[in-house]
């Protein structure tokens, strides 16, 4: 009822507080008009300042804002009807823009609306945001914008180097007058002799055999160069500008998502609101369905309560702690940080020693064989599995707010997995490069280690298949052998012990890295891989239905929220280290190491590089001339400036906006106190007036 | 389908979907909903705006709504009479505000009204009560309860009076980055 009386007396408020709707910067709110109910939401009825705010922004369609108004929807359609009625005299120009105008909304909307159906799992990620929340949905979206690049960089590589190169190989062949010593030539992949079954299996998991003569590998690949009359196609060049704008699309897509993410992070204002109004205010998911569904949300937000109201009364307790308990707090963290960082150098020797190890070991046959490839894979594994483990355990110890302890063990895991990454890398290069060994005669024929690696890119994209099939594995082990039969003990046992385990909880942090490391191997090992993207596509399709599967039947949900503004742009941050180390591991190959003299696009070159300028000088004279210019001095330092003077106009633009949001809100505080100042003026004039009478 | 329909002139429909996050199809869906709810009182024709309102006990069964804690503050806050009773244009107007494409202010708006149980413009200390008891289906302690109004108080109140304006809940609410996807029915 009182409801009601509020619209009709809205109604006759025509100037009241303007309402901005949905319209993009912010506004000023104009003076209060006298009602009692102040407080609440406004809007302004008068369809002609309506219009007059749509005019400013230029908008052909007055109708369009009419949705963002908080009015019943009799009243809308009244407004909208009078505001057709109002429709000034136009000239068939402006009136031929507004219809044009009109049926390019509606395409769009169609267009949109098509898009949203053929969106990849979207109905799944909708189940998942709707029984998980937001933190896990996160990482699912994370998992399909992957699937989506690794997919896009298959087509382009196939489009540009496969399809080429199947084509033009029994076309046409390159210089094969390679000279160099015999030695470096020699280099056949095929299994000699007669092969057993059971080795074609193994040669699939680890890249050998008849997997290593395949288009998979970089050995396979000829430096073709097929120049016909009005066509020419030259397969070297082809591949090292294909990896180079493979490198370059990636990061355009990772800083073009992270670019939205910060946006939303930013709107924000960056701090969140306190705990308990985001419960209270938005804890419910009005789109929650389900009877059990309902029932475990209410569990959720009671337990999240509880548990903040503990965090409140440990905060109450440690500000009170005296001098000589914090220092010992201190002292305590700082030992626990080496001891985290010990054990993390502990893993990175395992990692180097194995893979020495595994390196020394090649040629051994059967499974032991294949256990020694597997070598590297098996201890980088195990050491991303065990260490953040204890390294959870030690920031437990370390006591910290339950906030900053997530943070502290997602990076020590990041640097763990990123590093020992590197490791394995670092320890390919010292042995292809002799670096290591005094005696270094073996490389000085070849410029590279001939004996061990005769062609040695093929081992780095064999090293980098199997450490992603091997993660695939593991992926698909857990899930059968560690999550189902903790649930199965979990659900059918009564016993304490098994209570106390209790189901499993889905870590979202843990799990992106997982993600993010995945997709850090095919960056290092696309060179030498070309058609690992495809493979890691496959994979991470997979690892979708696996975790979704293992969401549904073996997690609870989520006792403590994980927010996901923040946790996005995180995520691809360190997507982005892992996309630095690829770039590092491209450019150290093309520019430094000897290609292989015996496989390969670029065997009769000094380096990868060295196919550019050698092709450069085939151009015709203009296109050259252009190109120096391009180079030049003249045109890159004001290109530079150019650039330097944009990006400093956004941080201005940015810092402006981040001033003008800290303004209207202490705005928005002073405001208020004024009114309550005027009120109080209010009451006691009319309290004087009053007496006086 | 390629018989023309002739539940709403096509002025009406585009109407609708000026007026609503809505297209169309989903208009018309929207209205099959409704007269399923009660087949015999809503007509299929709808060319001559009949006045046909459904009573909140109607509304509140529908499988969107049946289980949400706030499904009688909700109808009520869309009802024009403030009783729960939802005529169609009402019964659109609220899936579209509820809709993943309404814009966040015209959430909070109804929002605050749907949080609002004495609607007084003022989130009091008592409407915080009473919607934490039909959030945790009161199985907090009353001690709790009062700890978490009073926090909830202190972090959103910007003017000091011990409740919550529109425009201390607008500026919370405004960094809540889950406040568009948790406000949100699918239909």
């Amino acid at each position: 009822m009182t409801s009601q009386l509020q619209r009709q007396g809205s109604a006759a408020a025509v100037q009241g507080t303007g309402y901005t709707g949905d319209q993009g910067l912010p506004r000023l709110r104009r003076a209060p008009s006298s009602q009692s109910y102040q407080n609440g939401p406004q809007f302004n009825w008068s369809p002609a300042s309506a219009g007059r705010e749509k005019a400013e922004e230029g908008a052909v369609e007055p109708p369009k804002s009419l949705r963002s108004l908080p009015i019943p929807m009799a009243l809308k359609r009244a407004i909208c009807q009078v505001q057709q009625m109002h429709v000034p005299v136009l000239s068939s120009l402006q009136s031929w823009k507004r219809s044009k105008a009109k049926s390019l909304s509606r395409v769009r909307s169609y267009i949109g609306g098509f898009l949203n159906y053929i969106t990849l799992w979207r109905k799944s990620l909708n189940k998942i945001g709707g029984n998980f929340g937001g933190g896990v949905q996160s990482y699912f979206l994370f998992l399909r914008f992957l699937v989506v690049l690794n997919f896009l960089s298959f087509m382009l590589i196939a489009g540009f180097v496969l399809i080429p190169s199947i084509v033009f190989r029994s076309v046409a062949s390159g210089p094969m007058n390679i000279t160099g010593p015999a030695e470096c030539l020699q280099y056949d992949p095929n299994p000699q002799g007669l092969v057993k079954f059971h080795n074609y299996f193994l040669d699939l998991l680890t890249g050998t055999g008849f997997m290593e003569s395949s288009y998979l590998f970089y050995g396979y690949y000829n430096n073709t160069m097929v120049a016909g009359s009005d066509f020419s196609y030259n397969i070297p060049l082809a591949y090292l500008f294909t990896a180079i704008f493979y490198f370059a699309f990636c990061l355009l897509c990772i800083t073009a998502r992270m670019g939205t993410a910060f946006r939303v992070a930013v709107a924000t204002g960056g701090g969140a609101i306190g705990s308990y109004s985001r419960i209270v205010f938005t804890g419910w998911d009005f789109g929650c369905l389900g009877d059990r569904a309902m029932k475990l949300k209410q569990k959720n937000i009671i337990y999240q309560l509880q548990v903040d109201l503990e965090e409140e009364r440990i905060k109450n307790k440690a500000a009170t702690l005296t001098l000589g308990q914090k220092i010992f707090l201190y002292s305590l963290r700082i030992f626990l940080s080496l001891v985290a960082f010990g054990l993390i150098i502990a893993a990175f020797f395992s990692i180097f020693a194995a893979t020495n190890f595994s390196q020394g070991k090649t040629g051994e046959v059967g499974v032991l064989g294949l256990f020694f490839e597997y070598l590297p894979s098996i201890v980088i594994t195990a050491g991303n599995f065990v260490v953040p483990l204890l390294c959870d355990q030690i920031a437990l110890l370390e006591r910290y707010d339950p906030s900053i302890t997530v943070i502290v063990a997602l990076l020590r895991s990041v640097f763990l997995r990123m590093v020992s990454l590197s490791v394995l890398l670092f320890t390919l290069w010292n042995q292809i490069t002799c670096k290591q060994r005094v005696s270094a005669e073996d490389c000085t024929l070849c410029h590279y280690n001939y004996k061990s690696y005769p062609c040695w890119e093929t081992r780095v994209g064999q090293e980098m298949y199997k450490l992603a099939l091997f993660d695939l594995i593991i992926t698909i082990a857990m899930l059968v052998l560690v999550e189902f039969p903790r649930r199965m003990v979990v659900d059918g046992s009564s016993s304490k012990l098994a209570q106390w385990v209790g189901r499993q909880e889905f870590q979202v942090p843990a799990n992106v890295l997982g993600l993010v490391y995945g997709q850090t191997v095919v960056w290092t090992g696309a060179l030498f891989c070309p058609l690992l993207p495809v493979i890691n596509t496959l994979k991470f399709v997979i690892v979708f239905y696996c975790k979704k599967i293992t969401l549904f039947y073996n997690c609870r949900p989520a006792t403590k929220t994980f927010r996901s503004t923040w946790a996005t742009a995180f995520f691809l941050l360190v997507l982005l280290f892992g996309w630095s180390l690829g770039l590092l591991v491209l450019i150290y190959s093309m520019a430094q190491i000897h290609p292989s003299m015996s496989c390969g696009p670029f065997r009769s070159l000094i380096s990868m590089w060295t196919i550019v300028p050698n092709s450069f000088y085939n151009l015709s004279q203009t296109s050259q001339d252009f190109l120096f210019y391009l180079g030049s001095q003249r045109f890159s330092i004001p290109l530079f400036l150019f650039f330097s003077v944009v990006m400093c106009y956004f941080i201005a633009l940015a810092s402006v906006h981040g001033k003008s949001v800290n303004l209207l809100k202490t705005q928005l505080k002073l405001e208020a106190r004024d009114k309550q100042f005027l009120v109080k003026q209010i009451e006691e004039l009319s309290r004087t007036l009053g007496v006086a009478r | 389908m390629g018989n023309k329909q002739t539940i709403f002139t096509d002025e009406q429909l585009d109407a609708y979907q000026d007026c609503t996050y809505f297209t169309r199809k989903e208009i018309l869906r929207l209205h099959g909903r409704y007269h399923e709810l009660a087949p015999h009182l809503v007509p299929m024709d709808y060319t001559k705006e009949p006045d046909c309102k459904l009573p909140l006990a109607l509304i509140v069964n529908m499988p969107e709504l049946n289980e949400n804690p706030f499904r009688n503050r909700i109808v009520e806050s869309f009802s024009e009479d403030g009783l729960g009773n939802l005529s169609f244009n009402d019964f659109v107007d609220m899936f579209s505000v509820l809709s993943e494409t309404a814009s966040r202010e015209l959430k909070a708006i109804y929002a605050f009204k749907i949080y609002d149980f004495n609607v007084d413009n003022f989130l009091c200390k008592e409407d915080l009560e009473k919607t934490l008891n039909r959030l945790t289906k009161e199985e907090l302690t009353s001690e709790e309860v009062q700890l978490v109004c009073e926090k909830t108080i202190e972090e959103a109140d910007l003017d000091g009076d011990h409740k919550l304006s529109y425009a201390d809940f607008e500026n919370m609410i405004t960094r809540a980055p889950d406040f568009l996807s948790t406000f949100h029915i699918r239909i």
